[in-house]
């Protein structure tokens, strides 16, 4: 297996940054190979990066659907097994049996979303990662892991975008 | 880096006003070091006002739970609550309370699915009044049962005791529906909130630092997390808005369920909502307002953002108006003999006090906030919008302590007078609420700094003659 | 959707017949019902401000101006509604409706949310504001067969369902069904003008029955729709 360097640049600007990742991008550097920091949530597509394929929409479409379920079963079918009759009603009627399984659905898709993007993201995790305390500060950071072959060129690229901070990248408790 | 210092000239100059709309105040030519400044500077400084603020509403809040007690150990009776008055100032408070937490929703949800920019200084503020409010609206359900300690017996779980909840039961609806805005909003409030945790670890260090970090959950800014943020804040959205609609609906339904006069309607549940709309922006406003002298948050919520607020708080009192009116009306004209007592009690009997308070306090603002003076002047919204929740909470005393003052057989009329022990439970939840608001205030970072920046992000200014407009790029 | 078994014909439907033409307000069934079924005594002041634990309250009206004056009463207790508001409304089923067609209360289940107080058209339930205390000797009077009530729950006229319980349970014992008039109530074996009738509707030739085809007959708020078993048979000049 080839020897891979690993760097982190640090950029002001993102008109900077996009065109540095379409240098990396001829160099031959995959859009795996790079991640992107940044402080401000870019537009898709500013940074000249591709979209990724979430299963979010899934999840929380599987969620709601168990919700939905679940109260199914609390409203129509638990009252059957603890009878008692009530006055004037059916002991399972459609307006309070709609309202419960309307709440359960949106509790589920609810939480369904919560723990799908923890779970997509990977969080919690509190270990060392690469990351640079400046990128906060209004920074865009660019991490890569590149070819060592590639070295000279990866720099030379970085530095002529008025790249800073170029190195290692520091692996930080977070 | 911790040296700069916003810039308030506007401030010094006019205390009273608001600064306007100002290329300076676009925050352009803040960096995002400066903006973060800005916003964290301000919840590190603990003054001796903010500790003597904090001390009062923590000996309101003791002696609130002080009263609780005492009303369990000694029973219902030392509430004021009497036969046919089953249900008084507590369920009155637990309305008003679901009521203020409808506009945080309304705020981030409904206006972040219209894509209205101006919400974006203000949402996480508005989502802590609704999870805070919630808070204290759920303490009510608990507070006004008369044997508390067997409150689980509403929660469905197999039990060797062969008991079931009703889920007929429209108490039972609330619980899920408030259970479920409850978890709904604080997720939501939670999940917006991890990129500025991560902002706040990397400026901190001590105990903040700690909580920080593990608030962050690792958040480091990458792209993927940020899409992927965005995609769940987007599912929140769209999610969370029928459960608020639904959930002040399920409360009214509480009283509109029955047949007692007056509540027996159909028009209840939308009446509701639009109260709690109503009485949750002016809230929110309210709130904003002394915050933003409190913390010199001036830069970020400026005259444009309570312009707005105030159109909408207006918006919504006009249609609160008419939701009220298309009741009234029915039932005026039904001439239903007792409803026709409550009206005339309520109009010209002893509860016409209150009835006037009630409408007088809910439509003067509305003629108030037409004027843009009034909007963008701190102390007369401020003003403005307290009056707005006095008549607020008026109308739901009048709703569920008026009516219950009359039913169906005139010798079960009866009176209610509030004990000390349902103030002092009012009174603690209101305090409470405050509490968590202004430890919140220093805890959390009040503006949601990347949704200033982001938003930073899709403006710039053009020049349209004379003038210099800002323009928005659609973006998301 | 199963079969509504509150509108059944068949089987037992318990019902009270109330003669407004008898009744002269003396509130011996009141007190009687206080002897039978423990019931708190809460003091005057209570009382006065709408918490007294009467299952039974006599409803008076004033009618006409001074001194062409007339006090009418009508004692008004649990309706016993087929259709009853009260529960559908509480959280735990600690108010359902029994086979008998009573509407029964489970002290024990009951956590005092006091919706169905709020939800009775009639008013008729009663709540156990503070902890029930029956000072010496009235302790050695309290009825053995009914519970006592502790503080924070609701209660209401069960129409001595203790009562109906020891006549069913001794009828089956001698291998018969409880003959009419058997099962007498506090209320009803103590009014002193048997203004009260206690009975079987769904028995044709029971004397309830027959009574509440009477021409006098009526029930309270019938415009709600709950369909009471309390029957009400209207009162002439008499109760002056």
């Amino acid at each position: 297996m080839d020897k891979t360097n690993n760097l982190i640049a640090l950029f002001h600007e993102s008109t900077d940054t996009a065109e540095a990742i379409d240098e990396l991008h001829t160099l031959g550097i995959d859009d795996e190979k790079m991640v992107v920091i940044t402080g401000v949530p870019y537009p898709h597509g500013a940074l000249g990066r591709q979209v990724e394929w979430l299963t979010l929409p899934y999840i929380v479409a599987v969620g709601a659907l168990a919700g939905f379920l679940f109260g199914l079963f609390l409203a129509v079918i638990t009252p059957h097994l603890y009878r008692l009759d009530i006055g004037g009603h059916p002991p399972v009627g459609f307006p309070p049996a709609a309202i419960i399984i309307f709440v359960f659905t949106m509790m589920a898709t609810i939480v369904s979303t919560f723990l799908g993007v923890l779970w997509e993201m990977n969080f919690p995790r509190f270990g060392p990662a690469p990351y640079h305390k400046l990128v906060t500060a209004g920074h865009l950071a660019v991490l890569l892991e590149y070819p060592a072959t590639l070295d000279s060129q990866v720099r030379q690229v970085l530095e002529s975008h008025k790249a800073h901070h170029i190195g290692e990248p520091e692996r930080m408790a977070l | 880096m911790s040296e700069v210092q916003p810039t308030q000239p506007e401030q010094d100059n006019h205390p009273d006003q608001m600064p306007e709309f100002e290329e300076r105040l676009l925050l352009a030519e803040r960096k995002d070091w400066e903006i973060n400044e800005a916003v964290l500077q301000p919840m590190f400084k603990t003054g001796r006002g903010f500790w003597i603020l904090v001390a009062i509403l923590s000996a309101i809040v003791l002696w609130g739970f002080y009263a609780w007690g005492y009303l369990i150990y000694w029973g219902m009776g030392t509430a004021g609550i009497n036969r046919p008055v089953y249900w008084g100032l507590f369920i009155t408070t637990f309305v008003f309370w679901v009521g203020i937490s409808h506009a945080g929703t309304m705020i981030s949800a409904v206006l972040r699915l219209l894509k209205a920019d101006w919400r974006r200084p203000i949402t996480r503020g508005a989502e802590a009044m609704t999870a805070f409010a919630l808070m204290m609206a759920g303490l009510y359900p608990l507070i006004h049962l008369g044997r508390v300690w067997k409150f689980y017996w509403m929660i469905p779980y197999p039990n060797n005791r062969f008991m079931w909840p009703n889920f007929q039961s429209p108490l039972m609806w609330d619980m899920v529906a408030i259970f479920t805005y409850l978890i709904g909003s604080s997720l939501y409030l939670y999940l917006a909130l991890i990129p500025d945790m991560a902002m706040a670890r990397d400026y901190t260090e001590g105990w903040r630092y700690k909580l920080y970090r593990v608030l962050a959950l690792g958040w480091r800014g990458t792209e993927a997390e940020w899409h992927k943020l965005h995609r769940a804040l987007g599912i929140f959205s769209v999610a969370i808005i029928p459960i608020f609609l639904s959930v002040h609906s399920i409360v009214s339904w509480d009283f509109a369920v029955t047949i007692q006069p007056r509540w027996h309607s159909t028009i209840f549940a939308p009446y509701f909502v639009i109260g709690a709309v109503y009485s949750g922006l002016s809230a929110l406003a309210s709130i904003l307002i002394i915050v933003r002298r409190s913390m010199r948050l001036q830069e970020f919520l400026r005259s444009e953002h309570f312009d707005s607020l105030g159109k909408l708080v207006m918006v919504a009192g006009m249609a609160w108006v008419y939701f009220w009116f298309a009741g009234f009306i029915v039932e005026w004209y039904g001439n239903e003999p007792i409803v026709r007592e409550l009206i005339h009690e309520e109009v010209s009997g002893p509860l016409a006090p209150f009835f006037y308070l009630q409408m007088g306090a809910n439509i003067i603002p509305i003629i108030l906030l037409v004027f843009k003076r009034v909007r963008t002047t701190p102390v007369l919204l401020l003003g403005t919008t307290l009056l707005v929740n006095v008549g607020m909470f008026t109308e739901r005393a009048l709703i569920v302590i008026g009516s219950l003052q009359r039913n169906d057989l005139p010798f079960n009329w009866g009176t209610y007078r509030p004990s000390w022990v349902e103030i002092s439970i009012v009174a603690m939840t209101f305090a409470g609420f405050a509490l968590l608001y202004t430890l919140f205030s220093r805890i959390i970072p009040f503006v949601p700094v990347w949704e200033i920046k982001e938003g930073r992000l899709r403006y710039t200014l053009r020049r349209i003659g004379r003038l210099l407009v800002p323009t928005a790029a659609e973006i998301e | 959707m199963a079969k509504d078994a509150n509108q059944s014909d068949e089987g037992i439907r318990w019902a009270l017949v109330v003669d407004l033409d008898r009744c002269t307000g003396c509130q011996a069934c009141v007190v009687a019902c206080h002897a039978e079924n423990n019931l708190q005594i809460v003091g005057e002041k209570e009382a006065a401000y709408g918490r007294w634990t009467h299952w039974i309250i006599i409803h008076r009206y004033w009618e006409g101006e001074y001194p062409n004056v007339k006090a009418r009463f009508m004692p008004i207790m649990c309706q016993q509604c087929s259709e009853a508001p009260c529960e559908p409304v509480c959280p735990v089923f600690a108010t359902y409706h029994n086979e008998e067609g009573l509407n029964a209360q489970i002290y024990n289940r009951c956590i005092g949310t006091r919706f169905c107080g709020s939800a009775c058209p009639y008013k008729a339930r009663v709540y156990n504001w503070f902890r029930p205390e029956f000072p010496e000797p009235l302790t050695e009077q309290l009825n053995p067969d009914v519970s006592v009530r502790t503080r924070g729950i609701m209660e209401k006229c069960t129409f001595c369902i203790q009562r109906i319980r020891r006549v069913e349970i001794d009828a089956q014992a001698e291998g018969r069904s409880p003959t009419d008039g058997e099962i007498q109530p506090a209320c009803v074996q103590t009014c002193p003008t048997s203004a009260l009738i206690f009975g079987d509707l769904n028995d044709p030739n029971s004397h309830v029955s027959q009574l509440a085809h009477s021409r006098r007959s009526f029930r309270l708020l019938p415009e709600l729709g709950t369909d009471p078993g309390v029957i009400y048979l209207k009162g002439g000049e008499v109760n002056v």
